[in-house]
């Protein structure tokens, strides 16, 4: 969700170029945040209550008047409490996981960062931000918390999170506090299918003899949902039963070994050319075949299954640049 | 489409905002208040945002309103009422984060406004009150997210910001007692456009009744030595020299030099030393004990006995004096003050002018016999009322020949013009006069009501003469203590008396403890050290000292972190997987409670039942739909709490 940055996020950002900034490098988990990478400072809000403090002060002072000064020291102390308090929030924090389900280029990826921490301290209202979005997320004392990014995606490849800002206003937003985390981490994404009416490539030579229907097999079966299943093929009312997404697959196209060729591809622009393969990819792993990827690089397969469904979209995603 | 805040938060921030607001309303004209409220309710309870012109009009016609109240004064009262419209102008365009965000900044500046007027206690116990709303609404704020569901207020809120304030407190005292102060201003307080409550620079006979019906403190007196008799307590306040037929008036250029006389020499016996703290009255005179003989720093003692301040007193001003008992002897007049002291408007009150005369005549040169014989006539054919009916032209005239019925202002008035009449210089002192003695503490109060006008004559050998001709009439009047007047009165039955006196004193207290504390009280404070006066560098070292240290405990506080939670089961559960971690089998952070329950039960055989009875059983509590019923969560919290690791696991 979007929002208007503040004072202290916006002078932040411009501060985190300083090369005294911590971290300087790419970190491995678990990260553990120190008091030394937690930077503070107010937000408009807070240095415009800051300043009507000074005033107030000042006043009391030369008038001497004594309640003003006592109620302009005590919103004070208590302004300089919450600074130390929003320090304290982010204090001992650990990141100790960061993972996400691959996705296809162009959506949103769900980033989980989990986080701990040792103590007896209530951490509410904690924010985790990286390239304009955000989740937020509280921590209670011996728990364990998960925030969850969506990160967008769009192009295929490693996506690196980069640098995640955690940070807290609370408890009275007045100051934020922030530290930044530079994980080690690389998270896949798979190239986007392409789109429309995409022919399966022939049958391989020797498969028909090999593929025998099994047992159980119905003509209408229906199977999980997987990313890149059409709509149509959703089986609403099983599915609402069942409370998951259900698919039907039709038998009329009988399992076949395939062979999903680069070579075959000739012709077309590079990242077109992937961009079938995936969806060939899908479409087969969609339809219980069997298939074997031939890529310049290596060839994969024969096989069949989820993990042979991510080998090919993984190879296919990290395939270099034309 | 702008940002909407929900409505409960926005309701948060508007009782804020009017708890700020509150203490505020008390110091402006109720009238404006009450004009304010209503634009404030009226504000909030509209949904949408006002036009920009419709604030525009709103504020500039209340704006326009509060100058016409003040009648086109600039002082420090109009600017506390325009903040105070600026404030109750702001809920109707208060709807989004950064309107309630600006209105709760705004409105914190309304109760330090409130105490340039007010310094007394309700006012801070008002203001600490909104404080802690504030601190809500802020909190509230800050936990808002657009699209997540509204913070709620719930009492562990209020909670936690009462326990913020208090544990702001240390800090906040170490600010109040050891930041350095100014010893003197950086600039003056702005006048009020409007005086408040203390004795004009003009006498006009009818005009003090508002006073005399007024119970509220003029100023507080410990005399830390011997105490006068009440009759001997005349507390000067000004010296009026001039009159025109109706008013006797100061004029400021003719009575600033130093006394010229020389006073008696003070005899121990005839000193009297008191402390006096003298309630705001944006004026310059301070209230002295007569007769002064010297003026108090920050002050000067004029050749008139009365002692003016350098600024207008507009807070609580704490003084120490020393007076003498009895008349002093300045035994010349020169010829331009006896002229003065003897002029009287031309062709008005022609009865008494022929009195005085015909008087002087028949005196053989005695004063002294005209003011007796004149004390004599008040006291024989006079009395005292405070209903008077109004007086024309002459008014001297009537008070003395026909209506023969006053109270002090038309006493002084009248026997001053005769006085001067017959030749005889005098002049009229206003003042206090009296004052009650509180049971509880040792300190007199002079109210308000004790408002008082007498005369000094100028006697040949004598010098300046108090004579107090009212008391000729009713002495009773003049010095009967506040218990006495009550009583006839019935201003407040008696009962009271006990819990008015008690309230006084918490007043002087708070005055004595919290008011006076200034720069030069701040010097002293390191006196049991041995540093006699402090300099700014060991007030600023102290402070940084003593901040710092409070700080550390602060932190060292914040650090401790609260209790997991109030829930007691899970509080009880958090110690006792403590008390295993210090066993060496602590619980992992994502470890669920049965598996946990199982390591424990493998690690601690002899104890395995327990430990996996107490683990199931507060697993079904936390993550079971219903929970367990009281009794059974009771047992378990017992049970957790009695449990301890029988020996050290292998």
């Amino acid at each position: 969700m979007a929002h208007a940055p503040d004072l202290a996020e916006r002078l932040g950002e411009r501060l985190s170029r300083l090369p005294l900034v911590k971290p300087r490098a790419v970190e491995a988990l678990p990260i553990h945040i120190d008091r030394r990478r937690i930077y503070v400072l107010p937000t408009g809000f807070g240095l415009f209550l800051g300043l009507m403090l000074g005033a107030m002060v000042l006043g009391g002072l030369n008038y001497n008047n004594n309640p003003a000064l006592m109620l302009a020291f005590v919103t004070a102390a208590v302004a300089h409490n919450s600074l130390v308090q929003a320090h304290l929030a982010l204090s001992g924090l650990r990141l100790v996981a960061l993972h996400a389900e691959p996705v296809f280029a162009g959506q949103a990826m769900l980033v989980r960062a989990a986080f701990e921490a040792t103590g007896l301290r209530h951490r509410p209202g904690l924010e985790l931000s990286a390239g304009g979005v955000q989740a937020a997320f509280d921590l209670m004392p011996g728990e364990r918390a998960e925030a969850v990014l969506a990160l967008p995606t769009t192009r295929r490849g490693w996506l690196e999170p980069g640098r995640l800002r955690l940070s807290t206003i609370r408890p009275l937003g007045l100051a934020r506090a922030w530290s930044w985390l530079l994980p080690r981490t690389r998270l896949l994404v798979y190239p986007l299918p392409e789109a429309g009416e995409v022919a399966l490539p022939a049958q391989g030579g020797d498969s028909t003899s090999r593929r025998t229907r099994q047992h159980g097999e119905q003509p209408h079966h229906l199977r999980e949902y997987r990313p890149g299943d059409a709509r149509k093929q959703i089986a609403w009312k099983p599915s609402a039963r069942s409370s998951r997404l259900l698919v039907r697959e039709y038998e009329a196209s009988a399992p076949r070994e395939l062979e999903l060729a680069w070579e075959a591809l000739h012709g077309l622009a590079h990242e077109t050319r992937i961009r079938r393969m995936a969806r060939w990819v899908i479409d087969a792993e969609r339809l219980g075949h069997r298939y074997r990827m031939h890529l310049p690089s290596a060839v994969i397969g024969p096989g069949r299954g989820p993990e042979h469904r991510h080998a090919c979209l993984r190879a296919l995603a990290l395939m270099p640049d034309a | 489409m702008p940002e909407r805040l929900p409505k409960p938060l926005r309701n948060w921030c508007m009782a804020a905002a009017a708890a700020c607001l509150l203490p505020l309303l008390l110091q402006v004209p109720p009238a404006l208040a009450l004009a304010l409220a209503a634009i404030a309710a009226v504000g909030y309870g509209f949904d949408k945002r006002w036009p920009g012109v419709l604030r525009l009009a709103l504020l500039l016609g209340v704006a326009g309103y509060v100058l016409v109240t003040f009648g086109f004064n600039i002082g420090r009262d109009v600017g506390t009422a325009l903040l105070a419209a600026l404030l109750a102008v702001k809920p109707g365009e208060t709807h989004g984060r950064r309107d309630a965000q600006s209105l709760l900044g705004f409105s914190l500046f309304a109760p330090f406004a409130a105490f340039l007027q007010d310094q007394g206690p309700l006012v801070m116990a008002l203001s600490l009150l909104a404080l802690g709303l504030l601190l809500v609404a802020l909190s509230m704020l800050a936990e808002y997210r657009p699209g997540a569901p509204a913070p709620r207020f719930e009492t562990s809120r209020a909670r936690s910001m009462g326990l913020a304030v208090l544990v702001a407190l240390p800090l906040a005292l170490a600010g109040f007692w050891l930041f350095p102060r100014l010893a003197t201003p950086l600039w003056g307080m702005p006048e009020n456009a409007l005086g408040r409550g203390g004795l004009d620079e003009r006498m006009t006979p009818d005009q003090w009744i508002d006073m005399f019906a007024s119970d509220a403190p003029a100023a507080r007196v410990r005399f830390p030595g011997a105490t006068p008799a009440r009759q001997d307590l005349y507390w000067r306040a000004q010296v009026l020299w001039d009159f025109d037929g109706r008013s006797w008036t100061r004029e400021r250029g003719l009575a600033g030099s130093e006394p010229a006389s020389d006073p008696v020499l003070p005899t121990p016996s005839n000193v009297i030393d008191y402390e006096l703290s003298l309630e705001p009255t944006d004026q310059r005179y301070l209230l002295v004990l007569d007769r002064p003989l010297e003026a108090p720093e920050g002050a000067r003692l004029l050749a008139d006995d009365s002692v003016v301040a350098n600024a207008p007193v507009s807070r609580l001003l704490k003084y120490t004096g020393r007076s003498v008992a009895g008349p002093r002897t300045d035994l010349t007049l020169d010829p331009a003050t006896r002229q003065r002291a003897t002029a009287l408007p031309a062709g008005l009150n022609p009865q008494t002018v022929a009195l005085g005369q015909q008087w002087s005549a028949e005196s053989g040169g005695s004063d002294v016999a005209v003011v007796r014989r004149a004390l004599e006539w008040i006291g024989a054919e006079f009395s005292y009322s405070l209903t008077v009916p109004p007086t024309g032209l002459h008014g001297v005239d009537e008070f003395l020949f026909d209506t023969r019925v006053g109270f002090c202002q038309h006493y002084s008035s009248a026997f001053a013009t005769l006085m001067r009449a017959a030749g005889i210089p005098s002049r009229v002192v206003i003042g206090y006069a009296g004052g009650y003695r509180n049971p509880y503490a040792d300190y007199w109060v002079v109210r308000r009501m004790d408002a008082h006008a007498w005369n000094e004559v100028w006697l040949e050998g004598r010098g300046w003469t108090r004579v107090d001709p009212t008391a000729a009439v009713a002495p009773v009047r003049i010095l009967d203590t506040i218990e006495d007047r009550q009583r006839a009165e019935a201003l407040l039955p008696e009962a009271f008396t006990p819990v008015r006196d008690l309230a006084d004193w918490a007043r002087r207290s708070w005055n004595e403890l919290v008011l006076s504390f200034d720069a030069d009280r701040q010097a002293r404070l390191f006196r049991p050290l041995g540093i006699d006066q402090a300099s700014a560098g060991q007030l600023g070292l102290a402070f940084a000292i003593g901040a710092g240290a409070v700080m550390l405990l602060t932190l060292w506080y914040l650090m401790r972190g609260q209790p997991a939670s109030r829930d007691p089961l899970v509080a009880a559960w958090l110690e006792f997987a403590k008390r295993l971690r210090r066993a060496g089998l602590g619980k992992a952070p994502s470890e669920p409670p049965l598996a946990y329950g199982r390591r424990l039960s493998e690690a601690l055989p002899g104890q395995s039942e327990t430990l996996v009875s107490l683990s199931r059983r507060y697993a079904a509590d936390r993550y079971a739909p219903d929970g367990l019923d009281g009794e059974a969560r009771r047992q378990l919290i017992a049970d957790l709490k009695a449990f301890r690791p029988a020996r050290k696991p292998r």
